[in-house]
């Protein structure tokens, strides 16, 4: 058979499926039958679209690490346990979501060709219905090239900055104007980490020797940098990175190796600490109790709760995933509960509504979906992408 | 800023080198503004220095000497992400067609054939997606990325042409 023959051949198989169902229905008299007898032949190939954010998604971040430069963001609806949707994301990207989850923001990096060529760093904007990005601000000073950690992205508390921290290996923070999608300038703050938002226009970071260093900056992208004495022991007991800020009232956490935990307030653009105290009880301690994971710590500004990831270990097992959730009320200092785990938890989420959702993540790529006042287990998502590794929710 | 035995140690050989390195404005910064990070090819430990705290014996109880492709080789006690060894490499060798790191993170090792502390460069290979081989995560002093020098989780390819991770050796650099 002549090419040209098979190719038109080809054509009527197909015009001959698409078409000759209906006409044989018809034969047979389809108007006779009750409307919802009758299924559609031909439908609508239509494009999901997620609507209005609920305090109850979550989104979580893989950064894929058998195939670091092509990561995703799920997202997940904790109340069906259903994947809504999806994110391609670039090399080890960070991830902050605007108060009402319309807009999300990822800082990515990618190569021109892939894993060689000319890199670019970049700001790419989604609609956070339509999982589609939107545009784009290039962040021509880099930023931070790291296993995702929450704390190198921040949005100001009002929204409009973008703040990303950047290593190249001089420590600076990339300033980003979302409202106007404009790469503002970066700030220099020698040797010091991550970004913790403080105000409007100010953060926080955490430096070697155990202090805050405390940073002003104006729309222009000039800066004033303002360092403390230190409030932690960096060599026998830091803090991890991922402490929390709360988008709800202000309130900052941050727990140690040795699960001390360190209240904090902005004030006037400065971080506060006003009080430590510790998650362990000496019996804890003698279980070998610590806190550890990588995300570990959540907090309900609502209920003033706090939870952390908690496993038994030995000093250095501070990346070890956490058998149990503790509950701690802030205002008391006291334990509320502890959750077994039957997937243990490397990172944590809460939902910030007054019938909250906790969402702990597991290195094996489950999420367990757990009712935060009942503490009942309210089911488990499994196979989520290969190594995920953070979670997030609107407003918190 | 609070300064321990092994900072020092690093610090010191940072400096020099970044004195000795104004060819490379990379290396330069590198040793000026972070004068922490330990800068491998050149590194001229200052063996006379304070004895650094030991922190690996825990992982040398069951480390061994003569396989680098497991995780429980002894110059892996702080290291983190796909052995070079698996990946057509070894300890202190890349695998082909990808760049070995000018810098790197440290971490102090216990060999207990000999049971003397060495100072290892964990410097990444890069320049090639994952590995994806042997993946081993160790943690004996391992510390937050305010304290980058001692932080396994930053892709240490500064300086490298490209910063695409493929794997994570550990090369030894000094007897502590």
């Amino acid at each position: 058979m002549e090419l040209r023959t098979l190719w038109a051949t080809g054509w009527a198989v197909v015009l001959v499926g698409l078409f000759a169902a209906p006409l044989a229905a018809q034969e047979r008299g389809i108007e006779g039958l009750p409307k919802e007898a009758v299924l559609e032949v031909e439908e609508e190939h239509t494009t999901a679209v997620l609507g209005k954010a609920s305090p109850h998604w979550v989104y979580v971040l893989d950064p894929v690490f058998p195939h670091l430069i092509a990561s995703k963001v799920y997202v997940i609806d904790g109340d069906s346990r259903r994947i809504l949707g999806m994110l391609n994301t670039g090399y080890v990207p960070n991830m902050a979501l605007s108060a009402d989850g319309s807009a999300i923001y990822v800082a990515e990096t990618y190569y021109s060709r892939g894993t060689r060529g000319e890199r670019v760093d970049v700001v790419t904007y989604y609609d956070g219905s339509t999982l589609e990005p939107v545009g784009e601000t290039v962040l021509p000073r880099g930023r931070f090239l790291v296993v995702p950690k929450k704390p190198n992205l921040a949005l100001t508390p009002d929204g409009r900055y973008l703040l990303s921290f950047n290593m190249d290996p001089a420590t600076t923070v990339s300033v980003v104007d979302v409202r106007e999608r404009r790469y503002v300038g970066d700030i220099e703050v020698p040797g010091c980490s991550l970004v913790f938002p403080t105000g409007p226009r100010s953060f926080s970071m955490l430096c070697p020797d155990g202090s805050f260093v405390d940073v002003a900056f104006e729309a222009d992208g000039s800066a004033t940098i303002q360092s403390q004495e230190p409030f932690f022991d960096s060599e026998k007991d830091p803090v991890f990175e991922h402490g929390v800020v709360s988008a709800a009232d202000g309130r900052a956490f941050f727990v140690s190796y040795e699960g001390m935990v360190y209240e904090a307030r902005p004030e006037n653009g400065r971080m506060r600490v006003a009080r430590s105290w510790s998650l362990l009880s000496d019996e804890d301690r003698e279980e070998s109790w610590r806190p550890g994971g990588w995300q570990l710590l959540a907090y309900h500004a609502a209920s003033d709760r706090l939870f952390v990831t908690m496993h038994r270990g030995g000093r250095w097992t501070h990346k070890q995933a956490g058998e149990e959730v503790w509950v701690f009320d802030v205002n008391t200092q006291k334990r509320l509960a502890r959750i077994p785990l039957e997937h243990p938890a490397i990172s944590l989420s809460v939902s910030q509504d007054d019938q909250p959702l906790l969402f702990a993540l597991s290195e094996e790529a489950s999420l367990t979906v757990i009712d935060a006042t009942s503490y009942e287990v309210q089911g488990v998502v499994e196979g989520i992408g290969d190594s995920p590794f953070l979670t997030y929710v609107v407003g918190e | 800023m609070q300064t321990t035995g092994l900072d020092a140690l690093i610090e010191r050989a940072a400096r020099r080198i970044a004195q000795k390195t104004s060819r490379r404005s990379l290396l330069a910064r590198l040793g000026t503004v972070l004068a922490g990070m330990a800068l491998v090819p050149v590194l001229p430990v200052d063996r006379r220095g304070p004895t650094p705290r030991v922190r690996a014996e825990e992982f040398a109880k069951t480390a061994q000497t003569t396989d680098p492709t497991q995780c429980n080789y002894w110059r892996y006690c702080a290291i983190d992400g796909y052995m070079c060894s698996c990946c057509g490499g070894g300890p202190a060798t890349c695998p082909p067609g990808t760049y070995p790191s000018p810098s790197s993170w440290v971490g102090t090792c216990i060999n207990p054939d000999d049971g003397q502390a060495y100072l290892i460069a964990y410097r990444d290979c890069c320049g090639k997606d994952s590995c994806g081989q042997c993946a081993c995560l160790a943690l004996e002093g391992e510390m937050p990325v305010y304290r980058p020098q001692l932080n396994n989780d930053i892709v240490w390819c500064f300086g490298a042409p490209n910063m695409v991770y493929h794997c994570s050796s550990a090369a030894i650099v000094g007897r502590v």
